[in-house]
């Protein structure tokens, strides 16, 4: 109670001191035209600074609603590219055989990361998309800057995938477009890098190469940018292993694109 | 009769002040008041805003029978009313402060009640030539005033100070 009439005879000062503060600036203001330009000037710089402050705030509240419209940006750009690079190739194979019927192997689907796991060695990832939404287990969890795992199982409205920083997960990865294809997986040493593994010992593997999805496989979209090699080292002196940097920032992640492959269990049930 | 005696020469101060207002005239260069004294002697026991009221209106009054522009003084006096407490306690302390309800030099001793009229000159005259200047002379020009005036207003203010409290 003390405390609050303290507060309230602190504000009762400070409103004192304004008030009269205005009227003597007022009474100075229409008693002298040098003063009057003078203080004119000073309130219009006090308000443009106000009206600085207020727009930033404004623009600081309204960026989560940004991000989600870049997101959503973001998402039909990469759509729109993937199909274009789907159908530059089958354009090449398919130039042969006159024909020209194309269509997107992956049906995408934008999602929003709801929850995470970054410390352990088997880490998770939940997705706000889920059966109703088309998402199906096995699709690949994926962003224009890389892999981030694979969707494990579905909910009606939410995914849990395991991510890439577990070492359960193997992508089958490529050194440059025409290069070595690989498994690359975790090893558990940072968040920031992964390794190719079982490269020959005759091949060399030049360091600052662009490490993409080699497309051999029914769960991730081929020539998804991962990372850059790193240095390579020989394991039980029969093949290399390959660092590799990973372009993905995973603590700063939030949205992703699910790409759900239609024709996965038939393609599966060949290879059976 | 003690507290009578310092309204009237409070009200003979003013006075002083218009007088000195309307024909000193090398105002442009130095400026002589003794508006710092009559709020800093202001007895301690009234409040912040009392003190800032009684501020208001003095510089008010003086400012409309000299040939200042009014409003002038009240927009560099409130301040210091404001002030004031802080003031004192910087420079007696807190406690000694609180302890006596009015200042004199015979409680508080020369050097210190000298320092407080220094500092209450400084943010008077400091916000005073700043307002007066309006922004159309020059840095050096205004600190040069605003100096001068210090250096001639905090004698002045003491002699005052000793007028309004005697004893």
């Amino acid at each position: 109670m003390a405390r609050h009439a303290k507060t309230y005879a602190g504000l009762a000062v400070a409103a004192v001191f304004i008030i009269l503060e205005i009227a003597a600036l007022s009474m100075l203001k229409s008693s002298s035209v040098l003063q009057d330009t003078w203080i004119n000037r000073a309130s219009h710089r006090v308000m443009a600074w106000g009206w600085g402050r207020l727009s930033n705030v404004r623009n600081y509240l309204s960026l989560q609603q940004q991000n989600q419209i870049l997101a959503g940006r973001n998402y039909e750009l990469f759509k729109e590219l993937q199909n274009y690079k789907e159908m530059e190739k089958e354009l090449v194979a398919l130039s042969r055989l006159d024909s020209l019927g194309f269509r997107s192997r992956f049906n995408y689907i934008p999602a929003e990361i709801t929850a995470m796991g970054t410390n352990s060695r088997h880490n998770y990832i939940i997705l706000d998309k889920g059966r109703d939404e088309g998402v199906r287990a096995g699709s690949a969890i994926i962003t224009p800057n890389g892999v981030v795992g694979m969707v494990y199982s579905v909910d009606r409205h939410y995914s849990y995938g395991l991510s890439l920083l577990n070492d359960k997960i193997s992508v089958s990865a490529r050194i440059g477009r025409e290069g070595i294809v690989a498994p690359m997986s975790w090893d558990g040493r940072g968040t920031d890098r992964a390794v190719l593994r079982n490269i020959p010992l005759h091949l060399d593997v030049p360091q600052g190469d662009t490490v993409l999805t080699s497309g051999i496989s029914t769960v991730y979209p081929a020539d998804i940018p991962i990372g850059v090699t790193m240095g390579s080292r020989l394991v039980d002196g029969a093949v290399n292993i390959v660092d590799v940097k990973l372009f993905i920032d995973f603590s700063s992640l939030r949205y992703v694109i699910i790409a759900e492959n239609p024709d996965r269990e038939t393609i599966e049930e060949m290879e059976r | 009769m003690k507290g009578w005696r310092f309204i009237l020469v409070y009200l003979i101060l003013m006075v002083v002040q218009s007088i000195i207002g309307n024909y000193f005239w090398l105002a442009r260069y130095v400026l002589i008041s003794v508006l710092p004294a009559l709020i800093l002697m202001l007895p301690l026991s009234y409040g912040s805003i009392v003190s800032m009221l009684i501020a208001f209106v003095t510089g008010l009054a003086v400012d409309f029978f000299s040939t200042g522009m009014v409003g002038l003084s009240s927009f560099a006096l409130v301040p210091l009313a404001l002030s004031r407490r802080l003031l004192d306690a910087l420079v007696f302390g807190d406690d000694q402060a609180s302890q006596e309800d009015e200042l004199s030099f015979q409680h508080f001793g020369a050097p210190k009640m000298l320092l407080s009229i220094l500092l209450s000159c400084v943010l008077y005259f400091a916000l005073y030539v700043w307002a007066d200047s309006a922004g159309t002379v020059g840095f050096w020009q205004a600190f040069l005033r605003f100096l001068l005036s210090v250096i001639v207003s905090t004698p002045v203010c003491a002699f005052a100070a000793r007028l309004l409290r005697p004893e």
